[in-house]
């Protein structure tokens, strides 16, 4: 028979290291030592109990079996898992964005926890100012972009990425034509700016749906969030352009033949004069306006100058144009010589014989010009545009002479 | 002759109001006592009805005044209108500043309301002798009667661990039925 001693001892070894094989048989036990033999399995399911606790929480299991009321060698472990249960649960809310949450009686831990969980409320209301102050900036710029009629492109100046699009600008860009025409615009004036810092004006025409737009653009050079970038920044222009347009062809045109004007043609001729350009200067002057004006009226007068006009017109695409006076033209032209030019104007001359004007009315139409040739390779002294002007006209005057005369012996 | 100028209700029949101005009651003594004195009258109380009427009956009379408590308590201290974790975070900050007990949420159902939750430091129980048995019924009814006031729903609360059966912490499951 096994001694108590060795019974006892065997069951305690097996209770510390094979739990599952622990069996203590009472039978075998004296009747002195029943009472101690019932105490000792009590005491050592209670220590199986909390050594499996301890496992199951050691592994971070808290779903685990609790020892039943009663195990006071448990209790300091089932503390701990209701702890843990309660750092969890607290942890999951704090998840959910409760900032509420406080750790009481956990010594350092509490404190370390209650200064996370404050730092992190700090750190949100923090953010949440922040978002409070974007949403604010954002709906300013929104208001600000509905009010403000430019159009505004950010684009990275390395990558050319677009990092922002205004809402009408993004409309344009989505267009098929003007959306390429926009894009190469872009790409160009980005590889143009490479290595500028200052800001730059420039212009831009476009084309949509058949009609021209003008835009005035700024491109500003940005450094944002570490990237070089470029905000360019679009106004249209066009309605003042077409403004500008009209006061200029106001300036530059004669009202009645939509010809250039004496202003505008003397302009051109001291540009050219300047510009030490060859070319052709000639005077042209309408035959019998005054007869036309006296006998059949101004309004008469006026669609024979309307006649010659639209002829000179025709006749010399490629020439300036102008109206200098009542009854008086001058032509510049580069690239034509004089011989060229009389040819030209003589066709121009016989042309207008043959016009039919007004139904009824009849009259001699013609013009008498003078061609003077301007520029380094013209022979004699250099003369200044006025000069050059009364030289042209005093040719005229020879033409008229002359032609008066052949009339003469014509009517003799 | 009656007492016209009586202020109060009887005190058999509890109100809030009746609890009085202890402030200006008790000027030199203050507000708070030791934890010996409560359960002095807590367990005399629980003796006397147990012979009385039973330990059953006795221990449920326990659990109906902690209701009664948990109900007043709720609606007269705690702010009733506010999310369920701002609740929790409050009732917790309260039964420490009162010194009633830690409490620490361990779960919480939000389907069916199922509620387990500890006191540590129970004012009722920490430290009393092992006895085998749980003691907390004024606790499970405070508990419940807390729980019923802020949800709106009847609660069932029982303690499944307690320090007067070999625990630290005396932890309790709340049904919502």
């Amino acid at each position: 028979m096994d001694s108590v001693a060795g019974l006892l001892q065997d069951y305690l070894k097996n209770v510390i290291h094979e739990p599952e094989h622990a069996v203590l048989d009472l039978h075998k036990l004296p009747a002195e030592f029943q009472n101690f033999g019932k105490e000792l399995i009590y005491f050592s399911e209670c220590v199986m109990e909390s050594s499996g606790l301890a496992k199951a929480l050691a592994k971070g299991n808290l779903n685990v079996k609790l020892p039943p009321p009663g195990n006071e060698v448990a209790a300091p472990l089932k503390e701990l898992h209701a702890s843990l249960k309660h750092l969890t649960w607290q942890t999951q809310q704090i998840a959910k964005g409760d900032y509420q949450q406080r750790v009481d009686f956990m010594g350092e831990y509490s404190e370390a926890f209650n200064n996370m969980i404050e730092r992190l409320n700090q750190r949100r209301l923090a953010l949440l100012d922040e978002i409070h102050t974007l949403v604010q900036n954002k709906s300013l710029y929104e208001t600000l972009a509905g009010q403000i009629e430019q159009w505004i492109i950010v684009t990275d100046t390395d990558t050319s990425e677009r990092l922002f699009v205004s809402r009408e600008m993004e409309a344009v860009l989505e267009e098929k034509d003007s959306g390429n025409v926009l894009c190469r615009w872009l790409q160009t004036q980005t590889e143009m700016m490479q290595g500028k810092d200052e800001i730059y004006m420039t212009e831009l025409e476009m084309e949509n749906s058949g009609i021209i737009r003008y835009y005035s653009v700024s491109i500003h050079p940005l450094n944002w969030n570490g990237r070089n970038a470029l905000a360019f920044v679009l106004t249209d222009v066009s309605s003042e352009r077409e403004r500008l347009n009209k006061l200029q062809n106001m300036a530059d045109l004669d009202p009645l033949t939509q010809l250039y004007n004496r202003r505008y043609g003397m302009e051109v001729l001291e540009d050219w004069i300047a510009q030490c350009k060859s070319f052709i200067l000639s005077f042209v002057d309408i035959d019998n306006l005054k007869y036309v004006n006296d006998r059949l009226g101004h309004a008469e007068g006026d669609q024979y100058i309307l006649c010659v006009s639209v002829i000179m017109r025709e006749f010399s695409p490629n020439a300036v144009v102008c109206r200098i006076g009542g009854d008086e033209f001058m032509l510049l032209a580069e690239n034509w010589n004089v011989d060229e030019a009389r040819e030209r104007l003589e066709v121009l001359r016989r042309a207008l014989i043959g016009w039919n004007g007004s139904p009824g009315i009849s009259y001699e139409r013609s013009i008498s010009y003078g061609v003077i040739p301007v520029g380094p390779l013209a022979s004699g002294p250099v003369l200044q545009a006025s000069e050059l002007l009364s030289a042209a006209d005093e040719k005229m005057y020879e033409y008229k002479r002359a032609y008066k005369l052949r009339q003469k012996k014509r009517a003799r | 002759m009656e007492n016209t100028l009586k202020q109060g209700t009887s005190h058999n029949i509890f109100t809030w109001e009746n609890l009085g101005d202890i402030k200006k009651g008790r000027a030199y003594l203050g507000e708070d006592m030791p934890v010996l004195v409560y359960r002095l009258m807590q367990y005399t109380m629980l003796d006397v009805l147990s012979k009385e009427h039973g330990d059953e009956k006795a221990n449920e009379y326990f659990r109906q005044a902690g209701y009664l408590a948990g109900i007043e308590f709720a609606k007269n201290v705690l702010d009733l209108q506010v999310g369920f974790n701002t609740f929790v975070a409050n009732l917790q900050k309260k039964l420490k500043e009162l010194k009633i007990g830690i409490l620490r949420m361990e779960s919480f159902d939000d389907l069916n309301g199922d509620i387990i939750l500890t006191v540590g430091e129970d004012l009722d129980c920490s430290g009393i002798p092992t006895t085998d048995e749980t003691v907390c019924y004024y606790d499970e009814g405070f508990i419940s009667g807390i729980l019923e006031a802020y949800t709106g729903r009847v609660y069932s609360v029982r303690e499944i661990d307690c320090w007067a059966n070999g625990d630290r912490v005396c932890r309790f499951q709340g049904a919502a039925e």
